[in-house]
C-alpha cells in the first residue's frame, strides 16, 4: 500500500505520511477532478490492475481506492 | 541556456506525468529567476473537448529549450464563440501560435453514429457544411489575428456499421472524412498563416486503438490518451521552433559507425557494412534520408577522426555510397580534437554553432561536444544501427515555416561553396579570383515569384544590412505596386553554381531624391563586389529619372558594424550623424564605376 501512496503523494504533491485512510477530494485541496482521474489512471499502470469504470464511481476517499485495488489483486 | 541546463534537469521526462511535476517545479522556480528564458511565445488552445495537461506539457517541453511559453486554453466546447467574436479573450490575448483542435465526433454531432440514418444526398451536404464552417473559422481567425494557426485534421473513424462494405457505400462515412481533411488541407495549401497538422497520421502512427483510453474518456472527456501528449507536444514543437528562429540548419556526421558500419582505417573498403545487406542497409537507408534532407536544403558536413585518403576512397570508389563529397559543404577528416572541428565548421560555412546537429556513433565524442559546445544539438544515436534512421527521421529540428527555392538548394548552394574557396586559396589577388568565377548577376523588380524570398531576406539578414528593416510578405507586395516605390532582388551565379535570390534593394522615390530605405545581401555573397553593381544600378536608374541625388541610410545593429564604411567607401558623403542613424548622400552628377568583369541582367 505504500506504493499507492507514493502514488498520490506524487499528483497530489502532498507528504507520503499526511495520507489516511480519510484522506479524499473534500480534505486535500489538490485532489481535484482531472487528478483524480490521474490517479486512477496512474495505479493501473504502475500495479498492472484494472479499475472497472463502475468502480471508479464508487470512490470516495483513499480508504476505497485501497479496497478497489486489494479486491483486484486478491481476484489475480 | 548553459544556465537554465543548469538548474533544471530535463533528463527522465519520460511520461506525461513526469511533465506534470516539472511544470510545478518550473513555475516555482520562475517566481524566483526568470533569467533563463530569452525567448517567449503566447500559444492559444482552442478545442471541443477537455485538453487537460497540453498546457503543462507543452510548457515543459518550451522550457527546455529556453522558451518562455504563455497559454490561453479556451473553455470547454467554445471555439466557436471565441473565434466569431471578435472582442473575445482569444483576441485580447493577442497569441502568437492558435491550436485549433476539434475533434470529429464533436463535428459531427449525432450523426458521428447516426451518419448512414441520412439519405445519400444528405451526407453529402452535411459534410459541406462541415468543410464551409471550418474554412469560416478558421478565415475568420486570419482575418483578426496575425498568429500561425495550427489546424489539427480529423482522426479518420475506424469503424463502421458496414464493416467490410464500407467503402462501397456512396457517400460513404469514412470516405467523406477523408474527403473532409482533403479539401481542408487544399483550401490553405499556399496559405502562409495556416498549417494542417495531420493528427490522423499522427494517431495512425502510434496506433488508433492506443490514442483513446475509453476510461478517461467517458470520466473526463479526455479524447486523447494522456500517454500521448509528450508525442503530441513534440508535432507541435516542429512549429514552434522555426516560429521562434530555432530551426537548424546544418548536419554534421562522423564517418565510422556513423555513414558506414566498421572503421575504414581497420576494416578497408571491402570490410566496411554499406550495402544491400542485413548490417549494411541501415546506413544505407540512413544515407538515403540525409541526401532528401540535403535536397531540401539541409546543409551537411563532416567531422570525423581518419586519415583523408583513407576515407576519400570510400566516397570516390565504394558502390553504395549515397552520399558523394559534392554533397559536403565542409569536411573535416583529420586527427584533429572534434571541438576544434566543430568550431572550424561552424566558422567556415558561416552559420551558428546553435544551427548543428551532431550524429556520432562514439559516446565520448558526443559527451565532449555536448560539455564544450552545449549550443550544438547532440544526437544520442542508438547503439543498434537499425535504429539509426528512424532517430534521423524523428528530428524536428529542421522545419520552416515556408519554404523558397533558395532553401531548397541551400545544401548544395554551401557545397558549391566549398569548391569557391578551394579555388579562392590558389588564388591570391581577389580581382583575378572573382574574374574566374564568371559571375552573371540578375536584377529583377519584385514579382509574384520573387516576393516570399524578398521578405524572407528583409526577415533574417543581418550582417550586409543597412537598415535590418523586417518587411512581411504582405508589405513587399504592397511596396511593388506603389509606384513611389521600387523594389528590386538581385540573384548571383557563377561557374560553381546558382546562389539563387541573394540581395534586396528598396528604394523610396521622392520628388527630388531617391531613398534607399533597405540594402542588403545575403552572406554568402559578400565580398563578391555585388553590392557594387547594385548601387551601380541604383545610380543608373536615378538618372534616367532625372533625380539628382541618393540618400543612403545606415542604423547600426549589433551584427552590422563590419559593414559600417560601405556608403563611405562607395563616395556617399555624410549628412547628418544621429545616435543611431547615419544618413549619406551621393551626388548623381558624379560617375560611378562597378566592376567589368560581372555579368548584368537587368529583367
Amino acid at each position: 500500500m505504500d506504493k499507492l501512496k507514493e502514488i498520490l503523494s506524487k499528483i497530489l504533491e502532498i507528504d507520503k505520511n499526511k495520507i489516511n485512510d480519510q484522506s479524499s477530494p473534500d480534505n486535500i485541496e489538490s485532489w481535484d477532478s482531472f487528478n483524480h482521474l490521474l490517479i486512477i489512471s496512474e495505479i493501473e499502470k504502475e500495479l498492472g490492475v484494472q479499475i472497472d469504470i463502475g468502480e471508479v464511481g464508487e470512490i470516495r476517499n483513499f480508504g476505497d481506492i485501497k479496497r478497489a485495488v486489494l479486491k483486484k489483486l486478491k481476484n489475480e | 541556456m548553459n544556465n537554465l541546463k543548469d538548474n533544471i534537469l530535463f533528463t527522465q521526462l519520460n511520461r506525461t506525468i513526469d511533465y506534470f511535476n516539472k511544470y510545478k517545479q518550473i513555475r516555482q522556480e520562475l517566481k524566483k529567476n526568470r533569467a533563463p528564458y530569452d525567448k517567449k511565445i503566447k500559444i492559444a488552445v482552442l478545442s471541443s473537448f477537455t485538453i487537460k495537461g497540453l498546457k503543462e506539457v507543452l510548457f515543459v517541453k518550451c522550457a527546455e529549450l529556453g522558451i518562455l511559453s504563455e497559454f490561453y486554453i479556451a473553455d470547454y466546447n467554445q471555439y466557436s464563440q471565441e473565434i466569431l467574436n471578435i472582442k473575445s479573450k482569444l483576441y485580447e490575448f493577442n497569441p502568437d501560435l492558435i491550436i485549433l483542435f476539434v475533434d470529429i465526433q464533436d463535428l459531427m454531432g449525432k450523426y458521428y453514429f447516426e451518419f448512414y440514418q441520412l439519405s445519400e444526398h444528405q451526407r453529402n451536404k452535411l459534410i459541406n457544411e462541415k468543410l464551409t464552417l471550418m474554412k469560416k473559422l478558421i478565415y475568420k481567425l486570419t482575418e483578426n489575428s496575425s498568429a500561425k494557426i495550427i489546424l489539427n485534421n480529423f482522426k479518420i473513424p475506424s469503424f463502421s456499421p458496414f464493416g467490410i462494405l464500407e467503402n462501397k457505400q456512396k457517400a460513404g462515412f469514412i470516405e467523406n472524412i477523408q474527403k473532409l481533411n482533403f479539401d481542408i488541407t487544399k483550401e490553405f495549401k499556399n496559405n502562409s498563416q495556416v498549417f494542417i497538422f495531420d493528427y490522423d497520421c499522427f494517431c495512425g502512427k502510434f496506433g488508433k486503438d492506443n490514442v483513446v483510453d475509453y476510461k478517461l474518456y467517458y470520466l473526463g472527456d479526455i479524447k486523447l490518451n494522456l500517454d500521448y501528449l509528450p508525442q503530441l507536444c513534440d508535432c507541435y514543437l516542429s512549429y514552434i521552433k522555426p516560429l521562434i528562429s530555432l530551426t537548424r540548419k546544418c548536419i554534421v556526421l562522423d564517418l565510422d559507425n556513423t555513414l558506414w558500419g566498421g572503421i575504414i582505417g581497420e576494416d578497408g573498403i571491402e570490410g566496411i557494412h554499406l550495402g544491400p545487406t542485413p548490417e549494411g542497409r541501415p546506413f544505407l537507408e540512413f544515407q538515403k534520408y540525409l541526401l532528401s534532407l540535403f535536397n531540401r536544403g539541409v546543409i551537411l558536413a563532416i567531422n570525423s577522426n581518419n586519415n583523408l585518403n583513407d576515407a576519400l576512397a570510400v566516397f570516390k570508389k565504394h558502390p553504395y555510397m549515397v552520399l558523394k563529397e559534392e554533397h559536403f559543404a565542409t569536411m573535416k577528416i583529420n586527427w584533429n580534437d572534434k571541438i576544434s572541428n566543430m568550431k572550424n565548421i561552424a566558422q567556415e560555412i558561416n552559420i551558428g554553432l546553435d544551427s548543428i546537429v551532431f550524429f556520432d556513433d562514439d559516446k565520448f565524442n558526443r559527451e565532449i561536444i555536448k560539455d564544450a559546445l552545449p549550443e550544438v544539438l547532440v544526437i544520442d544515436l542508438p547503439s543498434d544501427t537499425s535504429l539509426y534512421l528512424k532517430t534521423l527521421m524523428q528530428i524536428n529540428d529542421f522545419n520552416i515555416l515556408q519554404i523558397t527555392d533558395e532553401d531548397k538548394r541551400k545544401g548544395k548552394i554551401y557545397a558549391d561553396q566549398r569548391r569557391r574557396e578551394t579555388l579562392k586559396e590558389s588564388i591570391v589577388d581577389i580581382t583575378k579570383y572573382l574574374k574566374t568565377l564568371e559571375m552573371i548577376v540578375t536584377i529583377k523588380k519584385a514579382d509574384f515569384f520573387n516576393i516570399p524570398r524578398i521578405s524572407q531576406l528583409t526577415m533574417k539578414t543581418n550582417q550586409f544590412n543597412m537598415t535590418t528593416r523586417r518587411y512581411s510578405e504582405e508589405k513587399i507586395k504592397e511596396f511593388s505596386v506603389d509606384k513611389n516605390y521600387l523594389v528590386v532582388s538581385v540573384k548571383v551565379e557563377d561557374k560553381f553554381g546558382d546562389n539563387g535570390i541573394s540581395g534586396v534593394v528598396i528604394i523610396k522615390k521622392k520628388k527630388a531624391e531617391w531613398n534607399i530605405d533597405t540594402f542588403l545581401l545575403s552572406c554568402r555573397i559578400i565580398g563578391r563586389k555585388v553590392d557594387e553593381i547594385l548601387l551601380d544600378y541604383i545610380i543608373d536608374q536615378a538618372k534616367k529619372a532625372k533625380i539628382k541625388a541618393i540618400v543612403g541610410e545606415f542604423i547600426p545593429t549589433k551584427k552590422n558594424l563590419s559593414n559600417r564604411g560601405f556608403y563611405k567607401n562607395n563616395h556617399f558623403v555624410l549628412a547628418k550623424k544621429e545616435k543611431n542613424r547615419e544618413i549619406w548622400k551621393y551626388d548623381t552628377n558624379l560617375e560611378y564605376s562597378a566592376p567589368d568583369f560581372i555579368k548584368v541582367v537587368k529583367k
